[in-house]
């Protein structure tokens, strides 16, 4: 398969001598081109770091990151981020389809009506017809994000950052959000990596879920998730397989979470 | 409840009849003597005869003129300082004391120094406006600039946006609102420092007007100008009201959703 | 976080630095007491500055003075008109009115009434500190959240006791503001009533000084003026932050304010 990205030991540590907090502490994962990929972690784990790594919106310490071949130093016009602060991502003095022609203003060659026309055809493919001429505050927050999540498909980034996106969201909208996430990543083959705290979305929606440890963060172990490409609400979730990878990742969690001193849990 | 309603409706009329009313009450009461506090009617025909002469109009025209000139520059002045203040941190250090000092002089105090490096002219009153007049733009300016969000900031990174970018069309429109807030500010102070200036340096304008009337005790005459500057304010309001809505419409309609 | 202090400090120095070297070389080559540079000003306030302070007091007590006659009369006033939905309704556009009048508009008309002497100045200043006051208390008491009355309701408060224990401090943090603006905009006005109303005060100095041909004088006094303000000004800003800290500690978060 062709790979997309490579992380290599990434290390991270904010402060320095014996006061350091290390963060990261020599992660390694690849991504192949196509793949959805989860993240999970105990909280307070350093996904966040990770993710902003990824970004490059941080550089790490040490360590790098390969991302189609080359290293990544700063942010990519092949990475977009839906963040989970759709509210806040979402620029206020725009309308949703200019939010989402924001998306693509790295992008040169395409003329401004082929944005436009781009522009409403994600927002149709969001479920959002018709709103593109509102503003994101007169949407819900499960309609903000969709707005956020097709601004992200509209760079044409090879890759996609999901910051926790479904985090703020209702229950009920959320297993909605998820499966338009995996139909979206199908139709346009987009490579996504998930970070979530999440276990049961973090193994619905993955074809691989990376375990991280507890803080100094490596990567605990990987688990494919095998599946199949259909994921269902009902079957899926009640798939003994389901079950088994998710009591793997589950354990592993609560295995590090009972390692934590009790003062640090609060 | 009917009467309640119709009342709410047309309250800006109401409200104005209230103080006529109330006004005209005292004056037939003769409570003061009439001399100092004339009646509606006479204050009305003071207005009518100033309007028909042209003088009224005239100085009228002056004052507000200098006032949207000044708080124009005002702006303009307020919002690059601002602007320069989130770009470069060693100027911020440096000028915000300055702000800090500079803002609670009176623009009483500024104008009788002013006149000698200045005169009695234009400059005299560009000066004067813009010291007291720049500072809610430009305060409002760096407090919103350097409170732009985190995730709005990285969200434009993402996109490749420049620095430059970044500030204008990020920090920039983010900022406005709340720069707005600063340029109605700016704007019923500018007609203070315009009047205040006129009255002791000027020849002319509104503020000219009030001192001459009242030593030649004129007084309704002094009472109808009264009424003609709060009607400059309410005018000056209005004029910044549809900019901020041009430029900040978004914002309006955003926060009196959620009361 | 020391050394990123001391650091801070010499760049804030920089530009008035420079502001200042400008100034005085502007000064020594126009060469004219009408235009004093820094080093002039600063002989003038070594040799003026007992009268300066002296002057000073007759202001700030006035200006004081004036305050506490608008606080005691606006506040309730506004509270009053708050809770009284359909006349502060009513009212609302005639307040938005008197606030458009410039304080020195009024100048002449009180001089008839009340002479040149103190009443008349008080009288100006009072006006001037009562409308943000006046504006930032109807506001505040128009707007207090529902839920507030709802627990007043649930917890059975009489009508005085929710006054007291719920409307006041729900709306003492917009109340503070409007009291912020209503002292420095007293501070203002009366320095300007006693240029337009001599008697005494600071005013009146800048305009002695002024007539004598004295500017290194006149902005002797000013940078009292100006330091006054600044102090004022602060102190305010410091008691609203220590009565009203749970206020700032919500709002803390937002993370906005100037840096000073």
């Amino acid at each position: 398969m062709d790979r997309l990205l490579d992380a290599r030991e990434l290390a991270k540590a904010y402060g320095s001598g014996a006061k350091a907090l290390r963060i990261l502490d020599g992660i390694s994962f690849s991504v192949s081109k196509g793949e959805f990929v989860s993240i999970v972690g105990p909280s307070g784990c350093g996904k966040t770091t990770l993710l902003m790594a990824l970004a490059g919106l941080m550089k790490p310490d040490s360590g790098s990151i390969l991302f189609q071949g080359t290293p990544l130093n700063g942010p990519s016009p092949g990475i977009s981020v839906v963040f989970q602060d759709y509210s806040r991502s979402l620029f206020p003095w725009k309308t949703n389809l200019d939010n989402i022609l924001f998306g693509m203003i790295r992008n040169p060659s395409m003329s401004r009506a082929d944005k436009r026309r781009r522009g409403l055809e994600l927002m149709d493919a969001v479920g959002l017809k018709g709103f593109d001429a509102h503003y994101p505050w007169q949407l819900s927050g499960g309609m903000q994000q969709r707005v956020a999540i097709a601004r992200g498909l509209a760079a044409e980034s090879e890759l996609l950052l999901l910051d926790e996106p479904l985090a703020a969201v209702d229950a009920q909208t959320r297993a909605d959000m998820q499966d338009l996430l995996l139909e979206l990543a199908a139709r346009f083959n987009q490579t996504c990596i998930l970070v979530t705290h999440d276990v049961d979305e973090a193994v619905y929606m993955a074809d691989r879920v990376v375990v991280l440890t507890r803080r100094p963060t490596r990567v605990d172990h990987e688990i494919p998730v095998d599946l199949g490409t259909r994921r269902d609400q009902i079957t899926t979730r009640e798939d003994p397989r389901f079950l088994e990878i998710r009591h793997d990742v589950m354990a592993a969690i609560r295995r590090f979470r009972a390692e934590v001193p009790l003062a640090e849990k609060a | 409840m009917a009467l309640e309603t119709l009342l709410l409706r047309f309250r800006g009329p109401v409200s104005f009849l209230i103080i006529v009313l109330v006004w005209q009450i005292v004056a037939s009461l003769q409570l003061v003597p009439e001399k100092y506090f004339p009646g509606i009617p006479a204050i009305a025909s003071s207005f009518w005869t100033m309007l028909l002469s042209g003088e009224l109009l005239t100085g009228d025209g002056l004052t507000l003129m200098r006032a949207l000139i000044g708080l124009a520059g005002s702006v303009v002045i307020g919002v690059s300082l601002a602007i320069l203040s989130d770009v470069s941190p060693v100027f911020r250090a440096g000028f915000q004391p300055i702000a800090a000092l500079v803002q609670p002089i009176p623009p009483a105090a500024l104008v009788p120094m002013a006149v000698f490096m200045l005169g009695l002219g234009a400059k005299l009153y560009a000066f004067i406006i813009i010291l007291v007049t720049v500072w809610p733009p430009y305060l409002n300016g760096v407090a919103a600039l350097a409170a732009t969000g985190d995730v709005p900031m990285k969200t434009g990174r993402m996109l490749g946006l420049s620095d430059r970018d970044i500030l204008f069309r990020i920090k920039l429109p983010a900022a406005m609102p709340e720069i707005f807030s600063g340029i109605r500010y700016a704007a019923t102070i500018s007609l203070i420092a315009v009047v205040v200036s006129e009255m002791l340096a000027g020849h002319d304008g509104l503020g000219f007007m009030l001192i001459r009337k009242a030593f030649a005790t004129k007084i309704p005459d002094v009472y109808a100008l009264m009424f003609v500057c709060a009607l400059n304010g309410a005018l000056i309001n209005w004029l910044v009201n549809r900019a901020r809505w041009q430029m900040t419409g978004w914002h309006i309609r955003m926060t009196e959703r959620t009361p | 976080m020391k050394s990123l202090r001391s650091r801070f400090d010499v760049n804030g120095l920089v530009l008035p630095v420079i502001l200042l070297l400008i100034w005085q070389v502007l000064a020594w080559r126009a060469n004219t007491p009408l235009f004093p540079g820094p080093l002039q000003v600063a002989q003038s306030i070594a040799k003026l500055y007992p009268a300066i302070l002296g002057e000073l007091g007759h202001t700030l007590l006035r200006a004081a003075v004036s305050f506490v006659v608008a606080a005691v009369i606006f506040i309730p006033l506004g509270i009053l008109l708050g809770r009284l939905r359909l006349l502060g309704a009513l009212l609302e556009p005639a307040i938005d009115m008197l606030a458009t009048l410039p304080p020195p508009a009024v100048v002449p008309i009180v001089m008839l009434f009340a002479g040149t002497g103190d009443g008349a100045k008080i009288v100006i200043i009072a006006y001037a500190a009562a409308v943000p006051l006046l504006m930032n208390t109807y506001e505040a008491s128009r707007t207090i959240h529902p839920a507030a009355n709802q627990v007043a309701r649930v917890l059975n408060l009489t009508r005085l006791e929710a006054m007291w224990h719920i409307d006041l401090p729900a709306s003492l943090p917009m109340i503070a503001t409007g009291i912020r603006l209503a002292v420095s905009s007293a501070l203002l006005v009366s320095v300007t009533s006693e240029m337009l109303l001599a008697t005494n005060g600071i005013g009146v100095l800048i305009q002695r000084q002024q007539e004598n041909f004295q500017i290194a004088g006149g902005l002797a006094a000013i940078t009292f003026i100006s330091l006054a303000g600044l102090i004022i000004n602060s102190l305010v800003f410091e008691f609203e932050k220590r009565w009203l800290f749970w206020h700032y500690q919500g709002a803390g978060a937002s993370g906005r304010g100037q840096t000073s």
